[in-house]
């Protein structure tokens, strides 16, 4: 036992030793990529961006002001400053400067509000935080019913869209930091945002607002497109379901069906019609697995339709991990296979 | 010597009561940044949830509200800034314990705090000069 707690504390020894070396770069790496506030892709984001380096560069600049001065009246001139000087730095330092300082601030930060609260212009999202996914409805300009899609937002590039924002349960956060801010979704209560992504591209949002045991594995892949791509993305979206196209496909159907899965999963243009987990209808087109988690190959489909819960503790969904290699391969043919 | 300088029977009393009235007029400015701080988020509220048509309306009744308070907060400050006397006394800070001593402290401290208040009823308005819309 002891031996153990040697090795233990050994462990931990060198691993404190390490996690610098092993931090520096992560850290670095973090500024660029798929979900970095500093590596903007929409006019919000860089907005942002440009608001953290002016406070950046302002607060070291101050800390440097302040920190010199300290330093100046403390180590290289000790005499006692006259009391006309001091109380000028009082009034100057102390009052004057910082209302002026703090105005302008207020004022740059009060002038980029309006664009980053500014409505869309056609096309309306519909996010609800679920626990712990996301639920996407599109409504493009004019649209009577939705399509629906989840763990998954697209928009198009150059045009502003209106994402309305809502939670089933707890309060989730929805942020996509290469596109802008972060907005808290309430259950009963709608709140709203809008983005503009400029550069088209993937990158990563992210439920920024603990909500759960799977908080951190909750998720979205976020593709802007160029409108006319959009577009016909849509409109593919918006098609119900393909037929399955192979023999294995079919029988995968058909356990799709006998083991109740559309009790939760709609699949448009079957029988499936469940609302309470995902839309499956083209989640073999998607980007990734239960939001944001796993890719959508074969193999992953298949773990997680075998380790739900290992995958994402908690997850409403339950394992089916008795269901036979070849049952299991079959349904994951059939899933992959709705484009 | 005459008897111009004496004292007054009820002297002290006056000047008790002048002190006590002082230190409740060093209060009217932040008071005034409170009540203007106040209607400022309760009118926006208000509106924008029943009203948002009448929005410009509310902004320049809260620009005009805005002017009264800063007009209140500069006749304190003023009333304030002969109180604390410090152009004639060369005083800038008063420790001595005595009854003009204390008077004008008083005065000081009300300096600052219209001083204060001045500058958050300031910031106050910007978002009402700056926001245009409810959203």
């Amino acid at each position: 036992m002891s031996g153990g707690l040697i090795r233990t504390l050994h462990l931990g020894s060198t691993r404190r030793t390490r996690a610098p070396m092993l931090i520096a770069p992560a850290l670095l790496a973090a500024c660029e990529g798929q979900q970095s506030a500093l590596a903007p892709a929409g006019s919000d984001a860089r907005v942002l961006d440009d608001l953290f380096w002016v406070m950046l560069v302002g607060a070291v600049i101050l800390w440097l002001l302040i920190n010199g001065l300290f330093f100046y009246v403390t180590r290289i001139n000790r005499a006692a400053l006259s009391r006309r000087f001091a109380n000028g730095l009082i009034v100057v330092g102390g009052v004057i400067f910082p209302t002026v300082v703090l105005g302008a601030l207020l004022t740059y930060g009060l002038s980029i509000m309006p664009d980053q609260r500014a409505p869309g212009e056609g096309l309306t999202l519909r996010v609800t935080g679920e626990q712990w996914w996301w639920r996407v409805e599109y409504w493009p300009d004019g649209a009577d019913a939705p399509i629906i899609a989840a763990n998954e937002i697209r928009l198009p590039t150059g045009q502003r869209s209106e994402i309305v924002l809502d939670s089933a349960r707890v309060i989730h956060s929805f942020w996509i930091p290469a596109l802008g801010g972060k907005m808290d979704m309430f259950p009963g209560r709608e709140s709203r945002m809008s983005l503009m992504p400029e550069t088209p591209g993937r990158w990563r949002g992210q439920c920024a607002e603990f909500c759960g045991a799977s908080h951190a594995l909750m998720a979205f892949d976020v593709v802007a497109m160029p409108l006319a791509d959009f577009t016909a993305w849509l409109q593919m979206q918006a098609a119900p379901a393909r037929p399955p196209a192979t023999d294995a496909a079919e029988r995968g159907a058909q356990i799709f069906a006998r083991e109740g899965c559309g009790a939760c999963h709609a699949v448009r243009g079957t029988e499936a019609r469940g609302a309470v987990g995902p839309d499956l209808t083209h989640v073999g087109s998607r980007l990734s697995l239960g939001a944001g988690t796993l890719k959508t190959t074969l193999t992953d489909f298949e773990r997680w339709i075998t380790h739900t819960g290992a995958i994402k503790p908690e997850v409403e969904m339950p394992a089916y991990d008795y269901l036979t290699d070849t049952d299991l391969s079959d349904l994951a043919q059939y899933l992959k296979g709705l484009e | 010597m005459t008897c111009k300088h004496l004292p007054r029977p009820d002297e002290e009393h006056r000047e008790f009561r002048e002190e006590a009235d002082s230190l409740w007029r060093i209060t009217l400015s932040p008071v005034t940044w409170v009540a203007h701080f106040l209607l400022s988020y309760i009118v926006v509220a208000v509106v924008c949830a029943k009203a948002p048509a009448l929005l410009g309306t509310a902004r320049i009744g809260l620009l005009v509200a805005t002017l009264l308070a800063l007009a209140v907060i500069v006749w304190l400050g003023l009333r304030a800034w002969r109180q604390w006397d410090w152009n004639n006394t060369g005083d800038y800070t008063n420790p001595v314990g005595e009854a003009e001593d204390r008077h004008q402290f008083l005065g000081h401290a009300a300096v600052l705090l219209a001083l204060i208040s001045a500058i958050g009823v300031i910031y106050g308005t910007l978002p009402v000069l700056m926001l245009e819309s409810c959203r």
